[in-house]
């Protein structure tokens, strides 16, 4: 699992490579707080966490992101999962967590 | 090992109302059209191998009670609604000689998980020998408490069977007519608690119901990872999808699919059974969620595959 970060339009957008499971999901819980605490002190409105490297997350990768909305709701910050490949989109659909989070088909901070 | 199912629902027992009923049977009329089927046996294997499960079955509708064949005294995880049936089973086992010893294992005392005894045949049977294995000390309070006189018209003390309570220790394994059974505390109101079950030959089953697995506390699923560790069945609380398990449900104490799922697959467990089901889930709704956490096993497959079944009234699995 690999984590970038880089801002762009008022938005902190996020790159997370590879998988989070079992063996990587406290590195992606921690890596996600440094972008919630990065994104609230450049005063951003929004974090996008960019999939389109993602291979796949597990469980462990779906409940950081729920503890990660609940910082940045804290924050008064907004969370959206962007470009998603079709083996994710199946795991948010089946999880529900297509429900709970807004989904973006690309990276595009729109500004 | 022989595990079958006599109650697999949670929360409240439910039954199939004649809408679903009639639903079902048409469903299947049109997919016999152009079958030619002329007696019941050819019926059977259309309906064996045409139709899906919930057209040609149901889940069932009993709430918890899931029995362990093995050795020669019964064993028996929790008395949801499913102990009725069980019971009068078991009358009849015993009839043709099975020994009259009941080792019960309570996963916790919720309404939904013992209000099967008051109905337990067995119960008043002079000969017979009731353990209730226990993790929780006020198991007595509960199941004496349910059949006072503002709730049942029979007491407890009618009951003409002798009734032992055992006291189990969580984390300390104990021997019981052949089973090894180690028990582990679980969150859940007012705890709850799984068993593993080994028998003398290795194998081995986890009862792990009304368990929650929070998303702040993942660092504690190392116990349950080692709990499930190998384990030729896990039967899980499979409530709840992720979503509402960490949302709305928070707090509800029980699982999900996907959670079941990847502890099973990181203890490296053979076989999971989804269990104790939504009680609002027509069979529709629980035939899709076992079809999407199949799914899912395989998209998040790293090793041997997870086996994953869905427990039904009736099921019979052997381990």
């Amino acid at each position: 699992m690999d984590f970038s970060c880089r801002s762009a339009d008022g938005i902190l957008v996020a790159a997370v490579h590879g998988r989070v499971d079992e063996s990587t999901w406290e590195a992606f819980a921690d890596r996600m707080t440094s972008a919630i605490d990065q994104a609230t002190a450049e005063k951003l409105s929004e974090v996008m966490l960019d999939l389109t490297d993602l291979d796949y997350m597990s469980s462990r990768g779906l409940r950081v992101l729920t503890v990660a909305k609940r910082q940045a709701e804290a924050a008064n910050l907004s969370i959206t999962l962007a470009a998603p490949n079709d083996v994710m989109r199946e795991i948010l659909a089946i999880s529900r967590y297509d429900k709970l989070f807004h989904i973006s088909d690309s990276v595009d901070t729109g500004r | 090992m022989l595990v079958r199912f006599w109650g697999t629902r949670g929360s409240l027992p439910v039954a199939a109302k004649a809408g679903a009923i009639r639903a079902k049977i048409a469903r299947a009329l049109v997919a016999a059209n152009g079958h030619s089927i002329a007696n019941l046996e050819q019926a059977g294997a259309f309906i064996d191998q045409q139709l899906d499960f919930a057209t040609g079955g149901t889940y069932g509708g009993s709430t918890a009670c899931v029995e362990i064949e093995s050795g020669d005294s019964f064993f028996i995880c929790d008395m949801g609604s499913g102990l009725r049936e069980f019971g009068l089973n078991a009358l009849k086992r015993c009839a043709d000689g099975h020994v009259r010893i009941y080792n019960f294992f309570q996963s916790h005392l919720h309404w939904d998980h013992i209000m099967g005894f008051p109905f337990f045949a067995p119960a008043f049977d002079p000969g017979a020998k009731i353990r209730i294995h226990s993790a929780h000390p006020d198991a007595e309070d509960a199941l004496r408490r349910q059949q006072e006189e503002i709730s049942f018209p029979v007491p407890f003390d009618w009951l003409r069977a002798s009734i032992e309570f055992v006291a189990m220790t969580p984390g300390e394994p104990i021997a019981v007519d052949g089973l090894t059974v180690v028990a582990e505390k679980q969150q859940h109101s007012h705890d709850s608690y799984g068993y593993r079950f080994t028998d003398p030959t290795g194998r081995n089953v986890v009862f792990s119901t009304d368990s929650e697995h929070k998303a702040d506390n993942m660092k504690d699923e190392a116990a349950f990872i080692d709990f499930f560790r190998d384990a030729d069945l896990v039967i899980c609380d499979t409530m709840y999808s992720l979503a509402d398990s960490v949302s709305m449900k928070e707090d509800w104490g029980h699982s999900s699919n996907v959670v079941a799922i990847d502890l099973c697959h990181e203890a490296g467990a053979r076989r999971l059974a989804l269990f104790h089901h939504e009680p609002t889930y027509a069979d529709e709704d629980i035939q899709r969620m076992h079809e999407e956490s199949i799914r899912y096993e395989e998209l998040t497959r790293d090793g041997n595959a997870l086996e994953v079944l869905c427990a039904y009234d009736g099921l019979e699995v052997r381990v």
